[in-house]
C-alpha cells in the first residue's frame, strides 16, 4: 500500500498528506452519502398470513415493490414532486400522498426520510391472491423542512396499515395508514 | 391529551433553577398538547403553553401547513383538515422547535369494498366462490375497529348463504361452494345499512352421463349425442366440445363437434364396422357399435 501510494503521490511528503486528506474526505463524504440516501431495510415475516399462503416469489415481489415505495415516497415528499408516485403507489394511497406534495407545494415545507427500516408482517392475503394486507413496524429519521432548512427531527417509529394489489407486472401500494399500533 | 415529550439533561439543585429561569427567559416554555383521540373529519384542538409567537407547522396526511400563532392560545384545527385517517405531526418553533404527534382515525363505516371471485363459475363445486370484503368511511379510510360484515349469497328465491363475519384488521371474507343451478349468483356484503353488490355467472359444470347413439347412413356415420346435461341437470352450454372416436379395422379416426341446443353431432367417415366412443373433457361416454355397409 505505501508503495503504491509512493507511486502515485511521488513529490513531498506534505502534498502526499494533503492527498490523503483529500481522498479521506471524500471517501468519508460519499460514506455520508450513501449512508443518507440509502434504500430501505424491508423485511417481511410470511408465515402468520392466512387464508393464503404467500409463494416464494410473490413474497421477494412484495419486499423489492414496497421499498421502491419508500423510496418513491421519500423522494415526492422530500423534493415536493408527484411524478415519483405515479409507478407504485395507486387508489387512496396515491390520492393522499399526492395532496401532501401539493399541500407542500403551496405551503414550501416538505418532509424527509432517512435510514428507514420496515419490518412487514403479511396478516391477510385474499384467497384469489388480489389484495394483501401488511403491518410495516418503520423506523427512521424524519426531517421538518421550511424552505428547505430543517426545523425538526425525530427518531420515528411508526405503524402503518398497508394494502397491496398486483397490478401486470408489480405490486402497487393501495392504501397506506399510520396508526398507534396494531 | 397527549403532551409532547420534554427532552432535558439530568441536573441538580441551582443548577436546575438556573437553567429553568434561563429557559423562561428565552421563551423555550412552549409545551404542546394534541389530541389523544381524533376522528377523520372532527375538528381538534391543539393547546401550547408559555408566551410570545411562535411557528405552527402541521404535517399530515394529505395537508401540510404553517402559520404564525400566539404561544398559550389553542390552535383550532378544522375537520377538512383531519380527513385522512393517520399520524399527524405538530411543529411549534419560538427560539426553539417543539414537537408532538397524534393519531386520527377512521371515522363510522359507510361503504364497503366488496371483491368477489370467480366472475363465471361452474355449479357445485367446492369453495369456489370467494369475496373479501374491507369497511371504509366516508373519507375512504379504512375502518380499523371491528364491525360485523353479513354476507348473503342467493340464486333465484333460494338462499345458499347467510353469515356474519367481524373484521379483523379490516377486513371480513368467506369462502363457499357454488350453488346447484346455472344462472345468476347474488352475492351482497352488508354493514349496517349499507350493501355492496355483486353478480357471480353460475354455469353447468362438466358433463355428466354422456350418453351418445350412431346409426349408418349414406355418407357413412352419423354420431350424436343425447341432450347434454352436468350431473346437477343444468344444460352444458353451447359451444362445449364433444369428441368423438370411431375405431375400426382401417385404423381409428376422430371428429370434434360442438354442442348446438344442447347436442352435439357428428358426420364420420367408416365403411366397416366401428366402434364409436364420445368424450367431453375428462368425461367419457358410452360406446356404441355400428355395423358396416350392407
Amino acid at each position: 500500500m505505501t508503495m503504491t501510494m509512493s507511486r502515485l503521490f511521488p513529490a513531498h511528503s506534505s502534498a502526499r498528506l494533503s492527498c490523503l486528506v483529500i481522498l479521506l474526505s471524500g471517501f468519508l463524504a460519499s460514506q455520508y452519502s450513501a449512508g443518507a440516501d440509502a434504500a430501505p431495510q424491508v423485511q417481511l415475516d410470511a408465515k402468520k398470513t392466512a387464508p393464503r399462503a404467500i409463494e416464494s416469489l410473490t413474497e421477494r415481489s412484495i419486499i423489492r415493490d414496497y421499498r421502491v415505495a419508500w423510496i418513491s415516497m421519500a423522494r415526492a415528499l422530500e423534493l415536493n414532486a408527484v411524478d415519483p408516485l405515479n409507478g407504485p403507489f395507486t387508489g387512496e394511497a396515491k390520492t393522499s400522498l399526492w395532496q401532501s406534495v401539493i399541500s407542500q407545494q403551496r405551503s414550501g415545507l416538505s418532509r424527509r426520510y432517512v435510514d428507514q427500516t420496515h419490518k412487514l408482517d403479511a396478516v391477510f392475503y385474499a384467497p384469489e391472491g388480489d389484495v394483501i394486507e401488511l403491518h410495516d413496524t418503520a423506523e427512521y429519521q424524519l426531517q421538518f423542512l421550511d424552505k428547505g432548512k430543517v426545523v425538526q427531527e425525530e427518531h420515528v417509529v411508526a405503524h402503518y396499515v398497508v394494502l397491496m394489489t398486483p397490478s401486470s407486472d408489480r405490486w402497487l401500494v393501495r392504501y397506506l395508514q399510520a396508526v398507534p399500533q396494531f | 391529551m397527549r403532551r409532547s415529550h420534554i427532552r432535558r439533561p439530568v441536573m441538580h439543585g441551582s443548577a436546575l433553577l438556573g437553567s429553568a429561569l434561563l429557559l423562561a427567559a428565552a421563551g423555550w416554555a412552549q409545551n404542546i398538547t394534541v389530541p389523544t383521540s381524533a376522528v377523520a373529519g372532527e375538528s381538534a384542538t391543539i393547546s401550547t403553553t408559555g408566551s410570545g409567537k411562535a411557528t405552527f407547522y402541521l404535517f399530515g396526511q394529505g395537508v401540510s401547513n404553517k402559520h404564525d400563532i400566539t404561544l398559550g392560545e389553542d390552535i383550532k384545527l378544522r375537520g377538512d383538515a383531519l380527513r385522512n385517517a393517520g399520524d399527524y405531526h405538530v411543529v411549534v418553533c419560538a427560539d426553539t422547535c417543539r414537537s408532538a404527534t397524534f393519531y386520527v382515525s377512521a371515522g363510522k363505516p359507510s361503504s364497503v369494498t366488496f371483491l368477489v371471485h370467480p366472475s363465471r363459475v361452474p355449479v357445485s363445486q367446492q369453495d369456489a366462490v370467494t369475496g373479501v370484503a374491507f369497511p371504509f368511511d366516508q373519507f375512504h379510510n379504512l375502518v380499523l375497529t371491528p364491525v360485523s360484515i353479513n354476507f348473503q349469497l342467493s340464486a333465484g328465491n333460494a338462499s345458499l348463504l347467510n353469515r356474519s363475519a367481524n373484521t379483523q384488521a379490516g377486513v371480513a371474507w368467506f369462502r363457499t361452494t357454488s350453488g346447484k343451478s346455472a344462472g345468476a349468483l347474488q352475492v351482497v356484503a352488508t354493514l349496517d345499512d349499507f350493501n355492496t353488490r355483486r353478480v357471480v355467472q353460475q354455469v353447468a359444470s362438466d358433463p355428466c352421463n354422456l350418453r351418445i347413439t350412431g346409426q349408418r347412413n349414406a355418407a357413412g356415420i352419423l354420431v350424436q349425442t343425447e341432450p347434454v346435461h352436468d350431473c346437477s341437470g343444468n344444460p352444458v352450454p353451447d359451444g362445449t366440445i364433444v369428441s368423438f372416436t370411431a375405431t375400426a379395422a382401417s385404423g381409428k379416426s376422430t371428429v370434434d363437434a360442438p354442442i348446438k341446443k344442447g347436442i352435439a353431432r357428428a358426420q364420420m367417415e367408416a365403411s366397416g364396422s366401428a366402434v364409436i366412443s364420445g368424450a367431453s373433457g375428462v368425461v367419457m361416454g358410452n360406446e356404441v357399435r355400428v355395423g358396416g355397409k350392407q
